[in-house]
C-alpha cells in the first residue's frame, strides 16, 4: 500500500510504469526501486533461501546485506532495494546463487 | 530455550546458530577457518550481516574477548564486480 | 588516472560536511557516493534535530539534507561521482572506484573515508522471515518510497532510532505493537519515550523476543521477560500480533573498506565494533587517511558533521598553511566536546578514552539535574519532575504560561533562541536545561513549535471559571478542525476527557509541527498532553 497523505512529507511521484515480476505484471512508479514497488503491492516474501528454502524478503533495503538478489531483464543478482523500476523491466526471483549467464 | 536450528546466523549462505556451534565444537575456532569450511562471511553481504554475531559465538565458545579475535582479512573488490568492468577500457588512461 | 587534493568517500551528512568545509578553503574535491543521490540517511529523518542552534539544530533531516545538498552543488571545486562505488585502496594511494561499468583510478592527496554504519542483526527463532525488517529498511519504505512498510509493527530497541522510527511509522498510518527493551531502562532521550507513550504506545522494558512467529511472512511474535541478569523468566511468554518486526538494535561502523588500507583499528563496543585509531583531527595511523562520521564511531549525525567539519578543515589546513583554518578548528572541536559533554555522551566518551588510553573521566562535566529513573522505567516524568517545572499557583492563575517538560540533559539549546520575549533563561552550554523566566513568558505559544522534543506546553490554567486550555504540539493526520471536538489523552495515551479544539496555528513558520489549542476540563490541566482526532 502506498501512502497518500502524510503528515510531513510530499510524495511527488514519477510516472506510472508496467513491469513483470515472475509474469505477474505489477505496476510503479519512475523513481521507485523495484522493492518499493514490489511491496507497495503486498510482495513481500522475494525468494527462498537456497539451501533450506526457507521464505526471505528485505532486510535493510540500502543494498548492503543482500537479502535482496533478483534477475533483472536477464541480469541475475540485481540488488532491487537500489534498482530503480523501469517500464517493461523483466523482473525475476531467483535461488540466491544466481545463473552464471 | 530457543530452538536453534530456527535461529538464522548467516542469511547468505543460509545457515543456522544450531550449525555454527556444532562447527565450533568440531574445532573451527577462529573466523578465517569458519570462512573456509562454511563459506559464511564470503556472501553477497560479505560478513556484514553475521560477522559480528559470528565472533559473538567464538568468543563465548573460546573464552576470548571479541577484541582478542583475529579479525578476518580484507581485500579489493569490495562488493561485487563483473569481469567486463574490470577488463572494459583496453587503453589505461 | 584521476588526481585531485582530495577524495571523500560517502555523500551523508559527515561527506557532505567535509567536502563543503575543504571546498570552501579552495581544496579540489571529489565526492563519492554509490547511491543515486547525496544525504545517506539523512534524508529519511523527518524529525528536528538537537544539538545547538548554531550547527542545524532545531531543523528537520530532510531540510539539513537538502540545504547541504544545494551547498554542494555550489562548488564549482567538488566534483559529485554518484552511483560510483568505491572498490579498493591500495598501498601506493591509489584508489579504484566502479562508476558506469567502468574502472577508473584515483590518486589523492588526502583522503576523508565517511561511508557510515550498517544495522546490527538479532538472533532470534525464524530471524529471517519476510517482513522482518531493519529500521533504515522500514525508513527508506515508509519516508523515501511513500509505502507502508506494514500495518502493525513490533519494534526490538528502544534506543534513539527505535524511538523515532516508532514515532515517524504512527505518522505514516501504522500501529506500534509495542517497543521492546531487553535492558530495565529505555535506552534513547526521554523526551522521544514521552512522545510515543502518549500516543499510547507500549514500551515494554525487560522483555526480549524469543520467536517470530510466520509461515510466508510475519504473523506475530513471542516475546518474553527477563530478569536482573538477562536471563529468560520462565513463565513469562506471551504472543503479539504483527504484521513485521522491526531491529532497531543498534548500529557498526562500515569499516570493510576502510580496512584494506591497513590502518590501526580496535575493537570498541561501545563506539558499535571495530573503528580506526584517529587523532584529534581525524586522522588515521595512516597518514593522510581521515575517517568521519559513524565509520570512525556510532554517534549521531549532528557529531557526524561536525566531525566532517573538523576532518575537511584539517586538511584544508595542512594543503594550504593557513592559520585562520586552524582557529575554525579549535572552535568546532568545542563544538564537539560540548556535545559529548554531558551524561548521554557517557558512552562515547568512554569508547574515545580507551582509543586514545586517556585517563576515562566517568563524571559528567553535566550530571543529571532531576531524578530520572522512573522517567528512564516508564518513559513518562514523575510527579517530582514535574512538579520542580512548574509555576507557582499565582503565576498559573494569571495566565498562559510555558511549561518545559524537559528533565533529562541533552544537547539541545533551540527552546532558548525561539522564544521572541526572551523568557527562556539563555544557556551557557547547551546541555543546560531549560527555566523558562515565568514573569516574562506571555504564553504565546512559539516554544511549543520550536522545540526538536515536543516537550513544550502551555497551560492557560483560568481561561474560563470551569475550563482550561492547553497548548500543545501536534504533528498528524487528520489535523483536528477549529470548534471539533477531540479525545484528549494523558501522558500515557489514556483518554482523560474531550476537549474543543479552540486554536490551531498552522503556517509556514511552523514547519508542519502544529500548534494546537484544545479546552479541557479545568481539573485535567496538568494531565492533557495529546489528543486524538475522532472522525
Amino acid at each position: 500500500m502506498r501512502i497518500e497523505q502524510h503528515p510531513i512529507l510530499d510524495f511527488k511521484r514519477g510516472n506510472k510504469i508496467h513491469f513483470t515480476f515472475d509474469g505477474k505484471e505489477v505496476f510503479g512508479y519512475e523513481g521507485e526501486t523495484i522493492s518499493a514497488a514490489l511491496h507497495a503491492s503486498d510482495i513481500v516474501k522475494l525468494s527462498e533461501s537456497f539451501r533450506t528454502h526457507r521464505p526471505r524478503g528485505l532486510f535493510c533495503a540500502i543494498g548492503h546485506c543482500s537479502s535482496c538478489l533478483m534477475t533483472v531483464d536477464g541480469i541475475p543478482n540485481v540488488r532491487i532495494c537500489v534498482t530503480n523500476v523501469k517500464d517493461g523491466m523483466i523482473v525475476e526471483s531467483q535461488k540466491p546463487r544466481g545463473g552464471i549467464v | 530455550m530457543m530452538k536453534e536450528e530456527n535461529i538464522v546466523i548467516c542469511r547468505c549462505e543460509d545457515f543456522t546458530l544450531k550449525e555454527l556451534r556444532e562447527l565450533l565444537e568440531q574445532g573451527f575456532n577462529t573466523v578465517e577457518e569458519i570462512k573456509r569450511v562454511a563459506r559464511l562471511g564470503m556472501g553477497p553481504c560479505q560478513g556484514k550481516t553475521c560477522g559480528p554475531l559470528i565472533k559473538r559465538e567464538i568468543a563465548k565458545y573460546t573464552k576470548q574477548k571479541i577484541e582478542d579475535l583475529d579479525r578476518e582479512a580484507s581485500r579489493p573488490p569490495y562488493g561485487g564486480i563483473m569481469f567486463g568492468q574490470v577488463v572494459g577500457d583496453d587503453i589505461e588512461k | 588516472m584521476i588526481k585531485t587534493d582530495l577524495l571523500v568517500v560517502g555523500a551523508g551528512p559527515a561527506g557532505m560536511a567535509a567536502s563543503i568545509s575543504a571546498a570552501k578553503n579552495g581544496i579540489n574535491v571529489i565526492l563519492l557516493e554509490e547511491n543515486e543521490r547525496v544525504g545517506g540517511q539523512l534524508i529519511k529523518q523527518t524529525h528536528r534535530f538537537f544539538g545547538s542552534q548554531k550547527e542545524h539544530a532545531g531543523i528537520r533531516g530532510i531540510h539539513i539534507a537538502e540545504d547541504l545538498k544545494k551547498e554542494i552543488e555550489s562548488y564549482k571545486n567538488i566534483e559529485l561521482m554518484l552511483s560510483a562505488t568505491l572498490m579498493g585502496i591500495y598501498e601506493d594511494g591509489i584508489f579504484t572506484v566502479l562508476k558506469d561499468d567502468k574502472m577508473i583510478k584515483i590518486k589523492p592527496e588526502k583522503t576523508i573515508m565517511a561511508t557510515g554504519a550498517f544495522e546490527k542483526y538479532l538472533l532470534f527463532e525464524n530471524n529471517d522471515l519476510p517482513g522482518i525488517y531493519g529500521a533504515g529498511a522500514v525508513q527508506t519504505l515508509m519516508n523515501i518510497n511513500g509505502v507502508l512498510p506494514a500495518k502493525k509493527v513490533l519494534m526490538i530497541g528502544s534506543g534513539n532510532i527505535g524511538l523515532i522510527v516508532s514515532y515517524q511509522l504512527m505518522q505514516a498510518g501504522v500501529e506500534i505493537a509495542g517497543v521492546i527493551e531487553a535492558s530495565n531502562k529505555i535506552g534513547g532521550y526521554m523526551v522521544h519515550a514521552a512522545k510515543l507513550k502518549r500516543l499510547g504506545v507500549p514500551i515494554y522494558t525487560s522483555h526480549t523476543i524469543e520467536k517470530a512467529i510466520g509461515n510466508e511472512r510475519v504473523e506475530g511474535a513471542l516475546l518474553h521477560k527477563l530478569d536482573s541478569n538477562w536471563n529468560k523468566i520462565e513463565g513469562s511468554e506471551f504472543e503479539i500480533d504483527c504484521d513485521c518486526i522491526c531491529l532497531a538494535v543498534g548500529l557498526s561502523p562500515l569499516t570493510d573498506i576502510l580496512f584494506q588500507s591497513g590502518c590501526a583499528v580496535k575493537y570498541l563496543p561501545e563506539l558499535g565494533g571495530y573503528v580506526p585509531y584517529r587523532d584529534e583531527h581525524l586522522e588515521t595511523s595512516i597518514k593522510g587517511l581521515y575517517v568521519a562520521g559513524d565509520v570512525s564511531g556510532i554517534e549521531e549525525a549532528t557529531g557526524a558533521m561536525v566531525e566532517g567539519e573538523i576532518a575537511g578543515l584539517h586538511v584544508a589546513g595542512t594543503l594550504k598553511q593557513d592559520d585562520k583554518i586552524f582557529e575554525r578548528i579549535k572552535e568546532m572541536k568545542e563544538e564537539l566536546r560540548s556535545l559529548r559533554a554531558g551524561p548521554v555522551g557517557h558512552k562515547i566518551r568512554e569508547g574515545l578514552s580507551k582509543l586514545y588510553d586517556e585517563i576515562y573521566v566517568e563524571e559528567d562535566e553535566f550530571p543529571e539535574v532531576y531524578d530520572i529513573e522512573f522517567f528512564r522505567k516508564t518513559g513518562t516524568p514523575s510527579e517530582e519532575n514535574l512538579k520542580a517545572v512548574m509555576p507557582d499557583e499565582e503565576r498559573l492563575n494569571k495566565g498562559p504560561v510555558a511549561v518545559t517538560e524537559c528533565f533529562q540533559r541533552i544537547p539541545c539549546d533551540p527552546c532558548v533562541y525561539s522564544c521572541p520575549y526572551n523568557a527562556i533563561k539563555p544557556f551557557e552550554d547547551m546541555n543546560e536545561l531549560p527555566e523558562v523566566i515565568f514573569e516574562k513568558c506571555i504564553g504565546c505559544g512559539i516554544c511549543v513549535g520550536k522545540c526538536p522534543g515536543l516537550a513544550i506546553f502551555v497551560l492557560n490554567k483560568n481561561y474560563s471559571e470551569t475550563t482550561s486550555t492547553v497548548t500543545l504540539p501536534y504533528e498528524f493526520l487528520p489535523k483536528p478542525a477549529k470548534e471539533s471536538i477531540v479525545d484528549v489523552l494523558d501522558r500515557s495515551g489514556a483518554k482523560i476527557c474531550e476537549g474543543k479544539i479552540i486554536r490551531i496555528l498552522d503556517g509556514k513558520a511552523q514547519d508542519k509541527t502544529s500548534i494546537v489549542t484544545v479546552e479541557v476540563p479545568k481539573e485535567f490541566y496538568n494531565q492533557a498532553r495529546n489528543i486524538k482526532v475522532v472522525l
